[in-house]
């Protein structure tokens, strides 16, 4: 294998990487879902992780009907759940150690909006 | 390697392009940050009852044009929940606007603590939550001038519901808008057991 093609084939990986970083962390966010179209009883989630500090469900537009909460990797209990129509919705996690995702839910039909923990 | 150069330059352009149509998403990373530095006003208060805290609903009109709502044991806490809306339009178009938060589930008896908190326009006189068991109880509610906005008055309201209604299975079911005549103006589901 030439250095050329290897030079090429570890630029694109990095290129790779990098555009995973930027489409997810973004201000210290990191988004599990979305942007997308959501449908009544959708729900996405986070990794596990004990550093979790927050968790919100962003809409475009408000009147939407959906709830973010945790989940944590024992009981699998929801915690801290906070369900409403505001266009910005937002709950605080667990303190560690407590091992827990950040899990969304959309109640209602046909609105975009996205997902993230920090 | 020009080739290596230009695929870096190609992946750069098109992250540079994903990373601003997330941030222009109604800027809620943008939104996120200025919730953790612009100041609370404290507009209602949910008293200690059944073992749990008493906790404090704070207002929060931020830098990028919203106004929040949050529930939190102070106005410095870290650990709040709510939601915010556009600043011009709190209430989205209704007559009220309002929050669930709980411990537990997803199933509803597996639910232990449970509270509402929200904002009502200057035209509702009361707020009841209707519960499961066809009941309803009457939340507190109060003008107050600090959510006074853009010359328009709003007023908060927040209700803990008892741990023995959660302990079998009662739980809220829609928030309902009263005007001074005592007719419904407002009336909106929980999803609370559904």
């Amino acid at each position: 294998m030439s250095k050329s093609i290897v030079a090429v084939r570890v630029a694109g990986a990095l290129v790779l990487v990098w555009l995973a970083v930027a489409s997810v962390a973004i201000a210290g966010e990191t988004i599990y879902a979305g942007p997308r179209q959501w449908s009544p009883n959708a729900g996405a989630g986070s990794a596990f992780s004990g550093s979790w500090l927050a968790n919100r469900f962003a809409t475009y537009g408000s009147g939407y009907d959906k709830a973010v909460t945790f989940i944590d990797n024992k009981t699998y209990s929801w915690h801290n759940t906070l369900r409403n129509r505001s266009g910005y919705t937002e709950t605080f996690a667990p303190p560690a150690p407590m091992v827990k995702k950040g899990h969304c839910v959309s109640y209602d039909l046909g609105f975009w909006g996205s997902c993230a923990v920090r | 390697v020009l080739l290596a150069v230009a695929v870096g330059a190609a992946g750069a352009l098109a992250g540079g392009v994903v990373a601003s149509a997330l941030r222009d998403f109604d800027d809620p990373a943008g939104l996120a940050a200025a919730i953790e530095h612009d100041p609370l006003v404290r507009v209602a208060e949910i008293p200690a009852a059944d073992g749990a805290a008493a906790r404090g609903i704070y207002a929060q009109a931020t830098s990028t044009g919203h106004l929040c709502l949050w529930e939190a044991p102070s106005p410095t806490s870290r650990r709040r929940q709510g939601g915010c809306n556009d600043l011009d339009d709190p209430l989205a178009g209704e007559e009220l606007s309002f929050s669930l938060a709980y411990e537990g589930g997803p199933a509803t008896r597996s639910v232990r603590e449970a509270r509402v908190f929200g904002l009502a326009s200057s035209a509702v006189a009361r707020v009841q939550v209707l519960m499961s068991d066809a009941t309803r109880r009457d939340v507190p509610i109060r003008e107050t001038a600090a959510l006074g906005i853009g010359g328009t008055a709003y007023a908060s309201f927040a209700y803990r519901f008892g741990a023995r209604d959660l302990a079998r299975g009662v739980g809220p079911v829609a928030v309902i808008a009263l005007d001074a005549q005592g007719a419904e103006i407002d009336r909106q589901t929980t999803g609370f057991g559904g």
